[in-house]
């Protein structure tokens, strides 16, 4: 029963919803917008899709009960960055500067909220500044590697399926770490991208189109989700630190699908590469994670 | 009148009486902070249980290993006692590793993010009606969230220690519902009653 109620509150109902949501901006937008990748707010409506089934998926497995403002712990700060990235991502479209100063004070900002506990408990002040500087170059060249991803990854279904594997990898490393909640929220990602992939693949097939289902607006609230995720498993949880970077850096790869070489293998091949490029830090990620849990030893279960 | 105190050390008898009474004073003081004595928790002779019920089924035990706290009993006048703990979240045991691995998560205690469970007592009582017991009042702190709770206090004995000091036991077995903490994780796993068998034994300072 209670396997069923998290399978239907975090995988079931976001999928519904986000689908539900990027089946409405697809009916709206006309073939010629449904290419134009920087249309507004066509494209903002998928941000808002994300913000809108990541967020059920959120209420549905915390519960309304504990609403979290102001944040307490870690993963309430995730509930608070789907709905910041939505916003962010309504402004994504009008001007370049605003763009950059959303991301430089976003990655600023948001390592200091989310790791207050490891600023006040675990870093001494120095050590916390240099982690502080760090982690907010990181978010920031993350959250452009997104954003890049968007356009260098082929239209059609290889975007969101790329983000599933992605998604499905930092879960399955999770839970392996032995935080299932974390992995949860993990899940519900999954979830969203399994869903627009599914609907970009139907539709692809249906009516020949290339639909860009993950269009650089909604690039706020993909990165923001993922790189909070990601800290709260490497600093609250016990996700191995290789496993981490390698999850997070997984995306440099995307660019290989621009290299002469694989280009001239053609459009399919090129792509299964550029995504097998990306998966490969994936699967990496989860073999350190699987070897570190013990979960083939005698003594794994209790 | 002259008070002689020594060889060559002359004091006048005023002088001599204030002395005197600043002796009788300041004696009357020590009774005084011996009546609010202050304890510290013997940690080799104090346990921190913990019962949860797993699926429903069987009653499962924890411990936490790691604690301090300090207790100022104030026996002329219980109300001005005062009690304070700190748990360290970290030192979880319940004889399975894995398992504490996991209570230490984010799914339980998150230790990495609230590595203390606090208390703080506002209101100490004796017990109406009852002998030895006392009724604490105070603040606990889990997960970032502060509740007061009212929990019953056995003083199981008194004595002297080795060294003279003053010993107390005390005993508290109270229950507390973890979701109200924010503990929400595994609702059909683990129950949401959690009981605490808490037992101290404590030394005069």
């Amino acid at each position: 029963m209670l396997v069923l109620k998290q399978l239907f509150f975090g995988l079931l109902l976001p999928a519904v919803v986000s689908g539900g949501i990027l089946i409405f901006a697809r009916s709206l937008s006309s073939k010629k917008d449904a290419v134009n990748a920087d249309k507004w707010p066509l494209n903002w409506i998928v941000a808002v899709a994300l913000s809108a089934g990541y967020l059920v998926g959120y209420f549905g497995l915390e519960g309304f009960s504990v609403l979290p403002f102001p944040p307490r712990q870690g993963i309430h700060w995730l509930c608070c960055l789907a709905i910041i990235g939505l916003i962010v991502a309504g402004f994504w479209h009008f001007s370049r500067w605003g763009r950059l100063v959303a991301q430089v004070v976003l990655a600023v900002v948001m390592p200091r909220l989310l790791l207050n506990s490891a600023f006040k408990y675990t870093w001494g002040q120095l050590e916390g500044v240099i982690w502080w500087v760090c982690l907010a170059v990181a978010v920031f060249i993350f959250w452009n590697l997104v954003q890049q991803s968007f356009t260098i990854l082929p239209r059609g279904a290889s975007g969101p399926f790329v983000y599933f594997g992605l998604s499905g990898g930092t879960a399955l490393v999770l839970a392996l770490s032995g935080s299932l909640r974390l992995a949860q929220h993990s899940g519900i990602l999954v979830a969203l991208f399994a869903a627009s992939w599914i609907i970009t693949f139907v539709l692809q097939r249906r009516s020949n189109s290339n639909w860009s289902v993950l269009p650089p607006g909604a690039s706020p609230v993909v990165a923001l989700l993922l790189a909070g995720i990601w800290m709260n498993g490497y600093f609250y949880e016990e996700v191995p630190a290789v496993s981490a970077i390698l999850l997070a850096i997984s995306l440099f790869l995307a660019p290989i699908g621009r290299m002469a070489a694989i280009q001239n293998l053609g459009a399919r091949r090129s792509a299964l590469v550029q995504i097998a490029a990306i998966a490969l830090p994936v699967v990496i990620a989860i073999g350190i994670a699987v070897a570190r849990s013990g979960l083939f030893d005698e003594s794994s279960g209790y | 009148m002259k008070m002689v105190l020594g060889h060559n050390l002359r004091i006048p008898y005023t002088a001599g009486l204030i002395i005197a009474l600043l002796i009788i004073g300041f004696t009357g003081g020590i009774q005084l902070a011996d009546a609010a004595d202050t304890y510290e928790i013997d940690t080799a002779h104090s346990m921190i249980l913990f019962r949860a019920k797993h699926m429903g089924v069987t009653y499962n035990y924890g411990r936490f290993n790691e604690f301090t706290g300090e207790l100022m009993i104030d026996e002329t006048d219980i109300s001005k006692s005062m009690v304070e703990f700190e748990v360290k979240t970290a030192s979880v045991d319940t004889a399975n590793e894995k398992r504490d691995q996991h209570l230490r998560s984010s799914d339980f205690f998150s230790a990495k993010q609230f590595p203390v469970i606090t208390f703080k007592s506002t209101k100490v009582n004796m017990k109406e009606g009852k002998k030895d017991m006392l009724e604490i009042t105070g603040d606990l702190e889990l997960l970032g969230v502060k509740k007061s709770i009212t929990v019953d206090v056995e003083i199981t004995g008194k004595a002297k220690g080795r060294q003279g000091e003053s010993v107390m036991g005390f005993e508290s077995v109270f229950t507390i519902k973890r979701s109200e903490f924010g503990m929400t994780y595994g609702p059909g796993a683990v129950s949401d009653d959690i009981r605490l068998i808490v037992t101290i034994e404590a030394k005069g300072k």
